[in-house]
């Protein structure tokens, strides 16, 4: 069923009427049109009723048209795109759109939590704290679970977003927020002067309040200036205009955050498209033409479905010909508010009375009441009789103290203006008070920004159009840009005169924060209990802490405060300005760096190889490394790793090792250089022989270690471990700039430019032999261990080759051009063939590192030294090197440190894990005895046992000691024996036979 | 004996499927090319060298090198600033390599082969700017990052070089991008995600420009 638009007007609007929209809201099929919020049309369709509040339940409906709104708040859309709290004021509509109100059960107009309502006087400020103190133990199984189901606004998805968003950057000279009169000359003045300006505005449609209001602008009718002023606009090449954005918040260095609602217009992003995208926009000046907020004024009954802010009342008249009442009544204190009588009227609408508190009223809109035959009532509105079917009667409370009741379906409000301080704000800026306007207004900015026109708390459009272009001409110049700007278009200033009410005293509820349930007798009680501070009053009420972050409610609230308290509202003060100006989706700033593009990640060369062999990958810092090479058959990894590592052992395998950091160190001052970042000696290292080195912290704790070949007498080749490949080469660039500048060094990162393969086994030189170039010599002669040379291979290319080894077995590491990693892991295979050469991954590599008593990553914790890894004989006493001095303190020398040490179970079938703590046998594990842990543990199939490195006190003096393993994690208590940590071949023989 | 082969495997080998990606129907506004197989040497002077270098590499090359984020380009190379007193030489056809800038340069600078460290791609379209705003930083406008701009900046959190090379016949400004070649595969897709919405050209040439 489609309904009528029953207060649609006939005529007028921003609307396209040839472009009707069916839209369904709480399942009622509705019908709209193109240019219409959801909250027009909801207007449109009489509907008057669309939430219900925080706290207590109560009806509410549509305060205000625009982000600011506190009670129209929906779930819009369904399924995996439902989106709880969008404005209903902001939210376009279009076709097919799904919405449905929030926090009601089991309906919007029969809602059970109501009966808040009834315990009302429990609920006041600081309820949480007062009421579920005791018993302690009550708070997690009680109280908190039924706290979180009644508490909240809204239903999450509870699914993956389907929607894509983005980030992106943007330059200009000056940024413009907002498009109203303001900043529409800014971005004219800006753009005429020939800057690179760029305009957001939230709305969807350029204007700002000249689309509710009109006026006349350079002598024509403002629509007629905004047209003509837009296409002026689009045709300067450097002046980007973006609706549907929302500058939401100034960071350091004139950047700024932008939201760009792409394609939230629609029921979901077209095919490529983001839904939001994320601005960062870099401005050297920023003008802010964002406008005023009106504010409400507190009064009993204020909340009631049908009373609406008076400007929002004009939009919804003017802008989209939908009537929000037909027999309206307005509460004012200021002269602005009477221009939403004049729309009324002009519209047709009913006027049933003006309640204006101010003693006078001005003598034309005196004579527009006679005219209009209203009276005019000096006074407050004290009540409001209605529900949630909108508003019935109102209640007046005369100057003179007597008492009248007006009868009307609408009451608009005006209580004054609020310049939207928030982006000048943001830099711990505080607004200063302005007495003629009762409202704050920027005092000072953010570096490089100034606020114009309603922002600055210049309301009339005079003042916008002067101020605003006047900013523009001053951001371009300021910016570098002096072009010919023209002059200002002029406008009158319509009056506005104000007389200061924030809060009408009366009997029943009167709200102050509507989205939070803020009453004005909570902020009393809080001025009571002592919570006077503005920041104490906000966290103790939660005035202003709900999604709209106060726009409509802190400015009455601290007036109340002020007014309880004996001070005046700039003593009471405000509280911090912080971004974000409107929510923004969590998505936004993820952008693309969400699921399996979290990060970035690299492949190795032979990447792609690897999985044709259907190898399983691990992450590895950023790297996908192949930790395993399955078979058919192979019941679990360790099965496949046990295969590979006896491959290995017994014949010959391979493993793609480019993940290491390699970096050329080049210069005659190369070899001084790394004398002094690693502490062994390496400028004496022969040219064509490779060394293991390993490099200290500044304050003596092992840093890094690695193997670096020496190819010319002014070049090394230098590799770090996988994990400190970036910050290795960062330390040495440091110490290359900052330490010894005196050292004529140069720096090249190379790991990317080499694939290198370790190749490990007895028969590694036979499958050598099949691919290198019979003329190279590689018996234990020609190519003894630790060498590092060129070598010809077969086919006609170079490649280094590097007797090194990790797995304690004869072993070579061979680099060739990174565009060759791929064939050369085809050609190992090849040559490899009639050896039944083995691809091994990273878990073959960590077994055999373990078997060979090898320290890795585990053991290179940060916390450990040269000794304690059973490498102190390596720290040379002939020359000086970083971390050597700090490496002698006391506790870093002491004889009970814990040192790497071998651990294997005494039961020989029980498995080994790492993370176990090491205490003396037979006594109860507790912080006293613990005399350290096991670093890394591994199947050894070489040993045929579970076997493991630890790092235990004095380790080295207790080989053969059985100790207890107190694995409290996992619930595992054994004993286990120190032993040797070079469990494989410890003379060495294999790897340099 | 097996017989080898030591075909070259570019890093995008893989993820570049070339042809058409993303939004259909209009002009692609993103084409995307990669370079394959050229030769890219880094040269870095030697301490207290660098006027030197700066002469040698003139000698060289028959254009000063840039001594500020700039790309220059030579009769057969581009000069690409990469860091103070030092810059990269990006070459195709074996004009510039090791072997060929030694006995020119090797006195006053070190140098050091990045040929295979990494992958060359170049960007142009009428959407190039707006699709590499997701990723870049850099303020890509005409006056300010005019033909011969370069940066050493960062995209997708990735090193990378970005320079502004001549434009094409059409006018079209044509920007490329040096990455790291290990993770050349992780930005492609991540350009490809940022490119789709305008639709994309892929490709690969063996020629520079």
């Amino acid at each position: 069923m489609t309904s009528s638009q029953s207060h649609r007007l006939a005529s007028g609007g921003l609307i396209d009427r040839s472009a009707s929209l069916n839209f369904r809201f709480d399942g009622r099929t509705f019908s709209g049109f193109q240019g219409d919020t959801l909250a027009s049309a909801l207007i449109a369709n009489g509907v008057k009723l669309v939430g219900r509040s925080f706290k207590y339940h109560r009806p509410r409906g549509i305060l205000t048209a625009g982000s600011e709104e506190p009670n129209a708040l929906v779930e819009l859309r369904t399924g995996a795109r439902r989106e709880p709290n969008t404005k209903a004021t902001t939210a376009e509509l279009y076709e097919g759109l799904e919405a449905a109100s929030q926090n009601r059960w089991p309906s919007l107009r029969h809602d059970v939590m109501s009966v808040n309502q009834l315990f009302a006087p429990i609920f006041v400020a600081g309820f949480y704290y007062k009421t579920f103190m005791w018993p302690a133990k009550f708070w997690e199984a009680i109280y908190e679970p039924a706290i979180r189901r009644a508490a909240g606004l809204g239903r999450a998805a509870g699914v993956a977003d389907p929607d894509h968003y983005d980030k992106a950057w943007a330059h200009c000279d000056v940024l413009i927020a907002g498009s109203g009169p303001a900043g529409l000359v800014a971005a004219l003045a800006a753009g005429r002067s020939g800057a690179r300006v760029i305009l957001c505005e939230e709305d969807f449609a350029l204007g700002g309040r000249l689309l509710s209001d009109g006026g006349t602008i350079d002598g024509v009718p403002a629509a007629e200036w905004l047209s003509r002023t837009l296409t002026e606009l689009a045709a300067m090449p450097d002046v980007r205009i973006m609706t549907r954005t929302t500058l939401f918040g100034v960071y350091d260095g004139g950047t700024y955050g932008a939201i760009e609602r792409v394609n939230d217009h629609l029921p979901s992003p077209p095919e490529h498209q983001v839904r939001q995208r994320l601005w960062r926009i870099v401005a050297k000046r920023c003008v802010v033409a964002a406008g005023a907020l009106e504010r409400p004024i507190v009064f009993a009954g204020n909340d009631t479905p049908g009373v609406m802010m008076a400007s929002a009342m004009r939009t919804y008249v003017a802008r989209y010909a939908a009537a929000p009442a037909k027999r309206i009544a307005l509460f004012t204190n200021n002269e602005d508010g009477w221009r939403t009588v004049e729309t009324a009227l002009g519209a047709g609408l009913q006027i049933a009375a003006v309640i204006d508190a101010r003693p006078d009223v001005s003598a034309a809109y005196r004579s527009l009441a006679s005219k209009g035959g209203f009276p005019v009532l000096h006074g407050s509105v004290s009540g409001v009789d209605g529900g949630k079917d909108g508003v019935r009667k109102i209640a007046v409370s005369l100057a003179g103290g007597a008492r009248a009741e007006v009868e009307a379906d609408g009451l608009a409000v005006s209580g004054g203006w609020n310049p939207a301080v928030g982006l000048t704000s943001y830099h711990r800026g505080r607004p200063k008070w302005r007495d003629d306007i009762a409202a704050f207004v920027p005092d000072g900015a953010p570096p490089g920004m100034v606020a114009a026109g309603a922002a600055n708390g210049d309301f009339g459009l005079g003042a916008c159009l002067s101020q605003g272009f006047a900013a523009g001409v001053a951001a371009a110049r300021d910016a570098g840009h002096s072009g010919k700007a023209g002059t200002a278009p002029v406008a009158d200033d319509e009056a506005f005169s104000l007389t200061p009410l924030w809060h009408v005293t009366g009997k029943g509820k009167a709200f102050v924060d509507y989205q939070h349930d803020v009453t004005a007798s909570d902020i009393e009680l809080a001025q009571r209990e002592g919570f006077e501070s503005v920041e104490h009053l906000k966290r103790y009420t939660t005035l202003g802490m709900a999604t709209d972050q106060g726009k409509t409610s802190n400015v009455a609230g601290l007036a109340i405060m002020a007014a309880v308290s004996g001070r005046s509202i700039p003593e009471t003060g405000t509280t911090i300005y912080r971004p974000p100006y409107v929510p923004v989706a969590i998505g936004a700033f993820a952008g693309h760096h969400r699921d399996e593009t979290f990060h970035a990640t690299r492949l190795t060369p032979s990447h792609h190889w690897a999985m044709e062999q259907g190898a399983v990958f691990v992450d590895t810092g950023l790297w996908k490394r192949a930790q395993w090479y399955p078979r058919a058959g192979e019941k679990d990894w360790l099965e496949s790793v046990t295969r590979e590592v006896k491959a290995v052992r017994g014949g010959v395998g391979f493993c793609d090792v480019s993940t290491l950091g390699k970096i050329d160190v080049h210069g005659p001052d190369a070899g001084a250089f790394l004398d002094r970042v690693y502490i062994n000696t390496f400028s004496n290292l022969a040219v064509g022989k490779a060394r293991y080195g390993l490099m200290l912290r500044e304050d003596g704790i092992v840093y890094d270690d690695g193997t670096t070949s020496r190819l010319a007498e002014d070049h090394y080749f230098l590799t770090t471990t996988t994990a400190k490949a970036g910050l290795v080469m960062q330390h040495l660039e440091f110490c290359r700039q900052v330490l010894f500048p005196e050292l004529d060094v140069q720096l090249t990162s190379v790991s990317d430019q080499w694939a290198q393969f370790s190749i490990a086994g007895p028969k590694t030189r036979e499958l050598l032999k099949e691919i290198v170039d019979p003329a190279e010599d590689l018996s234990n002669e020609g190519f003894p261990f630790m060498g590092a040379r060129e070598v010809a291979l077969r086919g006609g290319i170079k490649a280094r080759l590097f007797r090194i080894s990790f797995s304690g077995e004869m072993a070579f590491e061979i680099s060739v051009p990174a565009r060759l990693g791929d064939a050369m892991a085809r050609n190992l295979m090849l040559a490899g063939a009639p050896f039944g050469v083995t691809p091994y991954g990273t878990e073959a590599l960590g077994v055999m590192r373990v078997e060979k008593g090898h320290v890795a990553g585990p053991e290179l914790s940060g916390t450990t030294t040269a000794a304690d890894l059973g490498l102190g004989k390596m720290m040379s006493a002939k020359k000086d090197y970083i971390g050597r001095v700090m490496a002698g303190r006391e506790a870093l020398v002491a004889p009970d440190r814990q040192v790497v040490v071998g651990i294997k179970p005494t039961d020989k079938a029980r498995r080994l894990r790492s993370g176990a703590h090491i205490i003396p046998k037979g006594q109860t594990p507790g912080p006293g005895n613990d005399q350290g842990y096991v670093t890394s543990v591994c199947f050894s199939p070489t040993s045929d046992q579970w076997i493991g490195l630890g790092l235990v006190e004095r380790g080295r003096e207790r080989i053969g000691e059985i100790v207890h393993a107190h694995d409290p994690l996992r619930g595992e208590d054994y004993d286990v024996e120190l032993c040797n940590p070079v469990f494989y071949d410890p003379d060495g023989g294999r790897q340099r036979g | 004996m097996a017989d080898f082969s030591w075909g070259s495997r570019s890093p995008l080998e893989h993820a570049l499927v070339a042809g058409a990606h993303g939004a259909r129907g209009t002009e692609a506004g993103v084409s995307l090319t990669e370079i394959r197989d050229f030769d890219l040497i880094q040269v870095m002077a030697r301490r207290g060298q660098a006027a030197e270098l700066a002469k040698a590499a003139k000698a060289r090359f028959g254009v000063a090198a840039p001594n500020a984020p700039k790309a220059v380009q030579t009769s057969d190379a581009i000069l690409i600033w990469s860091g103070p007193d030092q810059f990269f030489v990006l070459s195709k056809g074996g004009k510039h390599t090791m072997q060929t800038l030694a006995p020119a340069l090797s006195g006053p600078a070190s140098l050091s082969d990045q040929s295979h460290a990494r992958a060359l791609i170049n960007i142009a379209g009428s959407k190039a700017r707006i699709m590499l705003a997701k990723l870049s930083s850099i303020d890509l406008h005409p006056e300010v990052f005019p033909i011969g701009s370069a940066a050493a900046t960062s995209m997708d959190h990735t090193s990378v070089t970005l320079w502004r090379g001549d434009d094409r016949p059409d006018g079209q400004a044509v920007f490329s991008l040096l990455v790291f070649a290990t993770f050349a595969e992780s930005l492609w897709h991540t350009m490809l995600d940022a490119a789709a919405e305008y639709g994309v050209e892929i490709s690969h040439s063996e020629e520079l420009a």
